[in-house]
């Protein structure tokens, strides 16, 4: 078990150098800036945006000093590190975790997990025919929301229990890698009250935060299959109905994104948000990264864009200073918005 | 109908516990009650049943934001719907459904925040309200040990009401207390209801150890041979946390740490965990217990003295519920009072906080002085803590009507808060003198609030010759399963009924 660990890893590579270990802890702690945000696309790390909200600066200094103590990683200079050989070797033996998604459902895991347990309490009670029990949710929202699914299943409501349960037996054997344990021993039910995480994490002799990382990963692994299946699951699949992921626009993007909107140039826009025209450059990266429909050809002629692409693709390199060699006509926030808007494709 | 008809046909009891019959035929009567009962005999159902036979609405003025929330939750699980509570955890819609639709409820719990708003006394002014209850009513007193600005200005809002029907309810204040409650409320013929604190079946127990490190090693020895389950009281989270960690590790019986730091699931889950037995001891501060009913609690240990008699007698009250014999005791290391000495202070603001505050021109937002509101901001760069925070802001946002400016008022706050030093101080001293007595700990304890219920208690307290053996399990019981059942077992068990026969 070094759930962890094997992420900082694999980070650090594909970070190639190019950016301070602390881009990872913003990473997985899920920073809403326009840095964090793009480096997520640029480096192909958005599965592990915000999957660890609970990480602490301080647990995350110790885990890289460990690494570093351990020669798994070198230093290459201040703040940047890559793996050595050994460190390869570990992430091999030690892979990641395959189902996680944070990009997609990060904001949404909690609430996933709310409505989980309480659809669990409820149902289990129910089946015992026990009115009388304390809620282990106290979200509204959740309570709100389980009424009103309750009365759209149509389960009826004595064989709703057993219907969970093979539900749930069959979501967990599509993936046999998958330990069932660390979700399942949190579920409270009839006269039976669910662990708490760090209890859970003491019971299956784990560190909270690889107990913590296995519980997201499951998670992750759930709302997947279930939006994939709904059919597949007709009482489950309620549980991720109507989940929508916000866009991740930092506050301050947003505002830009508004008066972009009404059609405002970005010189104009820095001068009403009396800010520089760089940081009014950043938004627009962050837009592009966030917004399908914003089209980017205002700011880049389609043919520089076609330029840039195939200059990123052949240079086998998303470091700017590289592509501005080959292309130079183009700005540098040319490129940077055309990362943004195709990086994906453009990689994978 | 007579009330044991009804408390059996909306409570499911056969039989009213102490004080609650004398409590209820008070009201019944139209007589203003102030009734003082010890935790844990069902003060709700003194407001509660009454609300069945009175006409219009019970209106429940409550401090504590999750204890309300509790009871709202408890009453609605037990049938009944007709039930709000009016508190900053409603959202703005649901606050204006509630207030839109007042009439339809029957029991209105409000917390005294809301009853500053003056929208909200003209709504309540529209309901007939038969019932004016004060619970927690020790907090409207300066010499009670949770004394609430907001709290003193009931008086004045049961005025703007009316004058109804009023019932105040309080599990521990001293005679003066009392005293005030009564004043302030501007009850001018009260019905006193007054059982005894006591609770015979706790046996009372001081040990005194010479320093921490013997304290925790005794505390390791006394849970594993009393009977459990039991709760261990600390001042600090962190030493709760540590403790609940040894009692894990040593195995010596299934624990955890309870306490306001934690996330609230887990609170929830802890909580629930031990309610339904599948924890032995919890080592908690005294964020838990409020509206935890759970009746076999075997015993209450005080790894730190609590800052007044008044909490201790209340957290010990969570023992022994079903009436069984149950021990509390109290270990005592030389210089323990130096923590609730500090604790008491940091719970108000300094002087320096207070000199800070005033220097800063822009107190009021743009307003006269006593019109506007303290800037947040303020209380994060003055570096006041919650608590300081709500005595400053109380003060300063409604200052009393006779002081006319900044330099008074500041003096005014100053002056407060050498006060309640005092006071917070002398009640520390109280709770010294009692861990010290020579004497008989239960009739120092009833004589402290004036308690003069003559009962014999035995076994009483180690100065009456109380032993602390009796209270030993007779078999030493390990909890720890050994037969792990899988996660399959586990499913099953929640979701099907006749699993375990299958």
């Amino acid at each position: 078990m070094a759930q962890l660990e094997s992420i900082i890893l694999y980070c650090l590579k594909q970070l190639n150098k190019e950016r301070t270990v602390y881009s990872i802890y913003h990473l997985l702690n899920g920073k809403k800036s326009s840095q964090t945000i793009q480096d997520a696309h640029l480096f192909n790390l958005k599965k592990f945006f915000g999957i660890m909200d609970v990480l602490t600066r301080e647990t995350f200094n110790q885990r890289i000093e460990t690494l570093l103590n351990q020669k798994l990683i070198y230093k290459v200079k201040d703040q940047t590190f890559f793996p050595t050989p050994s460190g390869d070797l570990f992430l091999k033996n030690n892979p990641l975790l395959r189902e996680l998604n944070g990009w997609e459902f990060h904001q949404l895991s909690t609430l996933f997990w709310e409505r989980l347990s309480l659809l669990i309490q409820v149902a289990s009670n129910f089946e015992y025919h026990e009115t009388n029990y304390v809620p282990i949710q106290k979200n509204k929202d959740v309570h709100i929301w389980l009424k009103s699914t309750l009365k759209d299943m149509k389960v009826s409501k004595n064989k709703m229990a057993s219907q969970i349960y093979a539900e749930l037996l069959d979501c967990f054997s599509e993936n046999k890698g998958l330990d069932p344990s660390v979700l399942v021993y949190r579920l409270t039910g009839y006269q039976q009250i669910g662990l708490t995480g760090t209890q859970l994490a003491q019971k299956l002799s784990m560190s909270y935060y690889d107990y913590y990382l296995q519980f997201v990963h499951i998670i992750h692994f759930m709302m997947e299959t279930l939006r994939v299946n709904p059919d597949r699951f007709p009482v489950l699949s309620f549980l991720y109905n109507g989940l929508i992921k916000s866009n991740e626009l930092t506050q301050s993007s947003k505002k830009t994104w508004q008066l972009l909107t009404k059609g405002y140039s970005l010189e104009h826009i820095a001068q009403i948000r009396q800010l520089k025209l760089s940081t009014i450059e950043d938004h627009l990266v962050e837009i592009a990264l966030n917004i399908d429909r914003f089209s980017i050809h205002e700011y880049v002629d389609p043919n520089l864009q076609d330029e840039i692409l195939r200059s990123s693709k052949s240079a086998g390199s998303r470091q700017l200073k590289l592509i501005k060699a080959m292309v130079t006509r183009a700005s540098y926030f040319q490129i940077r918005l055309v990362l943004a808007k195709f990086g994906d494709k453009a990689w994978s | 109908m007579e009330l044991e008809l009804l408390l059996k046909k909306y409570f499911g009891f056969s039989f009213f516990k102490i004080g609650q019959k004398e409590v209820i035929s008070s009201l019944l009567n139209g007589e203003h009650t102030l009734a003082m009962l010890p935790t844990g005999t069902g003060k709700s159902l003194c407001y509660q049943l009454p609300g069945y036979i009175l006409e219009g609405q019970i209106l429940i003025i409550s401090p504590l934001l999750s204890l309300m929330q509790d009871q709202v939750e408890q009453m609605k699980r037990f049938g009944e719907k007709r039930v709000v509570a009016l508190n900053s955890f409603l959202s703005v819609e649901e606050k204006d459904y509630a207030l839109k639709f007042l009439t339809k409820y029957k029991f209105i719990f409000i917390s005294p925040e809301m009853l500053r708003i003056p929208y909200i006394i003209k709504r309540l002014q529209s309901l007939s309200i038969s019932l004016f209850v004060v619970d927690e009513a020790h907090c409207i007193s300066q010499w009670g040990y949770d004394f609430r600005p907001d709290y003193s200005k009931l008086g004045e809002i049961r005025n703007a009401l009316g004058n109804p029907l009023t019932l105040a309810l309080t599990a521990t204040a001293t005679a003066k207390v009392r005293q005030d409650i009564v004043q302030s409320l501007r009850l001018n013929k009260v019905k006193k209801i007054e059982s005894s604190i006591d609770r015979p079946n706790i046996g009372l127990y001081v040990e005194k150890v010479p320093d921490y490190r013997e304290k925790e090693e005794r505390v390791l020895e006394l849970a594993a041979k009393l009977k459990k389950p039991g709760i261990i009281y600390f001042s600090s989270k962190k030493a709760a946390e540590h403790m609940a960690e040894m009692l894990i590790n040593k195995q010596i019986c299934r624990a955890s740490a309870y306490h306001g730091g934690m996330e609230q699931d887990a609170r929830i889950l802890i909580q629930q965990q031990f309610i339904h037995d599948q924890l032995d001891i919890i080592c908690a501060t005294s964020a838990f217990g409020m509206g935890v009913n759970k009746e076999n609690i075997r015993f209450v240990i005080h790894y730190h003295m609590p800052m007044q008699i008044e909490s201790y007698l209340q957290e010990i009250g969570r023992a022994g519920r079903d009436g069984k014999p149950s021990i509390a005791i109290l270990l005592y290391s030389p210089g323990d009072e130096q923590l609730p000495i500090q604790l008491s202070e940091s719970e108000l603001p300094s002087n320096q906080q207070i000199d800070w505050l005033f220097n800063k021109t822009d107190l009021y937002i743009g307003r006269n002085f006593g019109e506007g509101q303290l800037a947040e901001t303020l209380k994060e760069l003055g570096g006041f803590s919650e608590v300081q925070w709500r005595i400053v802001e109380e003060l300063v946002n409604r200052p009393p009507q006779d002081v006319k400016s900044p330099q008074h008022l500041k003096e005014m706050i100053q002056d407060f808060v050498e006060h309640r030093l005092q006071a917070k101080k002398a009640n520390i001293f109280r709770m010294k003198q009692w861990i010290d007595a020579k004497t008989c700990r239960r009739k120092f304890m009833m004589e402290y609030f004036d308690d003069r219920s003559n009962t014999v208690v035995t076994p009483c307290c180690d100065q009456c010759g109380l032993v602390i053996e009796p209270y030993y399990q007779s078999v030493s019981r390990r909890h720890f399963s050994t037969s792990e059942s899988s996660w399959k077992d586990y499913l099953i068990k929640l979701l099907n009924n006749s699993g375990l026969s299958k």
